[in-house]
């Protein structure tokens, strides 16, 4: 899971990129609004979490002008919490909104519930054969028993879950697992499938060869 | 409840003053009507008496005979002679005028044939010499009167429901002409009953006219004490209609809109600066929960510690630099200003405020150059250095680097005088009348301001006031911005 925040405290905007690095996202930051729009247009995120007062351009018109070209879940930070205020975040089209000061787990499950929601999966355990993925505490169980995954291996897990009978393009993987500081060496991500499927068994990740990777394919 | 009503009170005076001018005028115009009308019976049985003396009618009318030339005997003869023939038509109607003849001796000569029966003779002034007297016909009491005069103006008297005029003849008989009052009293009953039925119909008229006049005299205190009312209740939005702004309610009306004004405009500003202060205390409060909450969800490296703990420090410094602005403006806000009287001299002041900021401007080689002529003015000596730091922190911070900064000094037009220009990017146009407000940033982010608040011109502009000077701000696009204030010098 790829996620953009857009922040220009920067010491916020450091702990934000941490504690989502540490919840196993691919993070990538903007400290002003136009760089945010640049990078929010050049890549596919899976969400997007959005200051409003920006430097150069306001959260509002990042939102306003992104909404052309992306649907991508954004959640908005404000340091105003009248009422007005969110319902215009809202109409503008973001889809949740988080008032400063936060707590740093409320985020996280807020993230966490857009990235579901947009994937249209409302619950947060999925289950896929013997495969019984917890996106809120981030486990996996096979066969009952918790596999334990790498932060890199379960974010793969639950990308091709969330998107479950579709086939993924290796393309898509990259840029959904991995920021823009990772060194891309295109062996990486076979050696997290294959780590993968070690540990959940050959048959839970089929490849499509010349297409991509596909959890759950229909029959 | 209802005589504390200013409404009744002003309908309660009105009635009776319309009452009594009313009554008053009823009274009046009754007695002068009635009064008229008796004159005008006297008059007409004066008239009529005078034409049974004057008969100037009749076969054997020759020229007028004076009635002293009747004797007592001849006349009343001549009277019957007059009723025979027919010739006296008012005294022989049943509801007519009537006339009774007395001798000297209280006999009765003769009376017309509807004369009432049992007359009681007038007080006749009987002339002092009878018949043949040089002295003319002294008719009833009046003046003397020449030979060939009117007899003077005999004795009216109302008895019962007749109204009768009796005069003595020189001739030696008394006369006596009277009539019926009952046409004439019926007549002033009904000028009474007209009367009354107008002076109702008006006081009717009047008190509803004094009603509606109070109605509408009251409604714009009404609709004051309404608003006020509302106002009170904590709508502060609302406002008196004035549809007439020159009456004296109007300019009441007016003037209380205004000061509601004021007050909804203090109430929002109040209301936008504890929101604009809780919005500069989230963010601080932001880095705080974050920083703490990453650090303490795992085991950490010391290192990562510190770095939580630096940027938590960061953050509380920024807290703390509001609440001193927040404290500032407060205490500049209060009623008394606790303002030290020093004599304090600009120049010196402005040298050490440099001496202070040129560790800020050293690192972006920033040059600051002072033009400092002596000039004292009275003042607080610590609020004016803070002014002059605020205004060179913020020279500093909006300049180019490689810039520079001029701290000018002087006295003009009978005042102190202090100017920091800087060589930044200027402000915009649409910005430069809101720098002085609270918490105005040109920019709506915090990036580049260092964390300040908007306050630190808002402090300024309020301390330049306190000292009864003024400061103002003027900014050319690319060049820079000049902050020039004036304090006075005594």
């Amino acid at each position: 899971m790829r996620v953009l925040v857009v922040e220009d405290e920067p010491d916020l905007l450091a702990s934000l990129l941490k504690v989502l690095r540490e919840d196993g996202y691919a993070v990538d930051g903007a400290a002003d609004g136009e760089e945010g729009l640049y990078k929010a247009e050049s890549a596919e995120y899976d969400a997007i979490v959005l200051d409003i007062m920006l430097p150069r351009m306001d959260g509002w018109e990042l939102l306003r002008r992104l909404r052309k070209t992306r649907k991508v879940p954004v959640l908005m930070l404000t340091a105003r919490d009248a009422v007005r205020d969110r319902v215009r975040g809202l109409d503008t089209g973001a889809d949740d909104y988080l008032v400063k000061p936060f707590d740093v787990s409320e985020l996280l499950a807020r993230v966490r519930a857009l990235i579901r929601r947009s994937a249209c999966q409302a619950d947060s355990r999925l289950t896929i054969g013997d495969v019984v993925i917890d996106t809120a505490s981030r486990i996996v169980r096979f066969e009952d028993a918790v596999v334990p995954l790498t932060a890199r291996e379960y974010a793969l897990v639950e990308y091709l879950a969330l998107h479950r009978g579709q086939v993924v393009t290796r393309t898509a993987l990259y840029e959904h697992l991995f920021d823009e500081n990772d060194s891309t060496l295109s062996n990486l991500l076979d050696v997290h499938v294959s780590n993968v499927r070690k540990k959940l068994g050959h048959e839970f990740i089929s490849t499509r060869r010349g297409h991509g990777y596909c959890v759950d394919p229909p029959a | 409840m209802i005589f504390n009503s200013i409404r009744w009170q002003v309908q309660i005076w009105h009635g009776l003053i319309l009452v009594t001018v009313l009554l008053g005028f009823g009274f009046a115009a009754y007695h002068v009507a009635q009064d008229n009308q008796m004159r005008a019976v006297d008059q007409e049985l004066s008239r009529q008496m005078m034409s049974l003396l004057r008969p100037g009618r009749g076969p054997e009318a020759g020229p007028p005979r004076d009635p002293e030339r009747f004797g007592p005997m001849e006349f009343p003869e001549r009277l019957r002679g007059l009723e025979e023939r027919g010739d006296l038509p008012e005294f022989n109607r049943a509801n007519g005028s009537y006339f009774v003849v007395w001798l000297q001796d209280g006999t009765v000569a003769a009376h017309s044939p509807f004369a009432p029966a049992g007359i009681p003779m007038p007080e006749f002034n009987w002339p002092a010499h009878p018949r043949h007297s040089s002295e003319g016909p002294a008719f009833g009491h009046g003046p003397p009167q020449g030979p060939t005069g009117p007899p003077g103006p005999p004795v009216a008297r109302t008895r019962g429901g007749f109204r009768e005029v009796a005069g003595a003849a020189p001739g030696g008989f008394g006369i006596l002409v009277g009539c019926s009052l009952d046409s004439e009293r019926a007549a002033v009953r009904r000028l009474a009953v007209w009367l009354a039925t107008a002076g109702a119909a008006i006081l009717v008229l009047g008190l509803a006219g004094g009603w509606w006049l109070a109605t509408r005299a009251i409604q714009p205190i009404e609709a004051i004490s309404q608003t006020a009312g509302k106002i009170a209740e904590g709508d502060l939005s609302q406002r008196i209609d004035v549809a007439d702004t020159e009456s004296e309610l109007g300019r009441l009306a007016g003037v209380l809109n205004s000061t509601f004004a004021r007050l909804d405009a203090a109430f929002a500003r109040q209301a936008q600066f504890t929101s604009d202060a809780s919005h500069e205390l989230r963010t601080p409060v932001s880095v705080l929960l974050t920083q703490t909450q990453t650090a303490l969800s795992r085991e950490r490296p010391a290192a990562e510690y510190r770095e939580a703990l630096e940027a938590c420090q960061r953050a509380a410094q920024r807290m703390r630099k509001l609440v001193e602005s927040l404290l500032d403006l407060a205490r500049l806000d209060g009623a008394r200003c606790p303002l030290k009287q020093d004599t304090v001299d600009l120049a010196a002041l402005a040298a050490e405020c440099i001496e202070f900021v040129k560790p800020l401007a050293a690192p972006r080689a920033i040059r600051i150059v002072g033009e400092l002529q002596p000039v004292t003015c009275p003042g607080d000596a610590e609020r004016l250095a803070q002014v002059l730091t605020n205004l060179l922190t913020n020279a500093i911070q909006f300049n180019r680097n490689e810039g520079e900064i001029r701290v000018i000094t002087a006295r003009r037009d009978n005042a102190a005088c202090v100017t920091v220009e800087d060589t930044g990017g200027g402000i915009p146009p649409e910005d430069l009348p809101h720098v002085f407000e609270r918490f105005y940033r040109a920019d709506k982010s915090r990036s580049g301001t260092g964390g300040n608040a908007g306050l630190g011109l808002a402090i300024c502009k309020m301390v330049i006031e306190a000292h009864r000077g003024a400061i103002e701000a003027s900014s050319q696009l690319n060049h820079g911005t000049t902050f020039t204030f004036r304090l006075p010098l005594h």
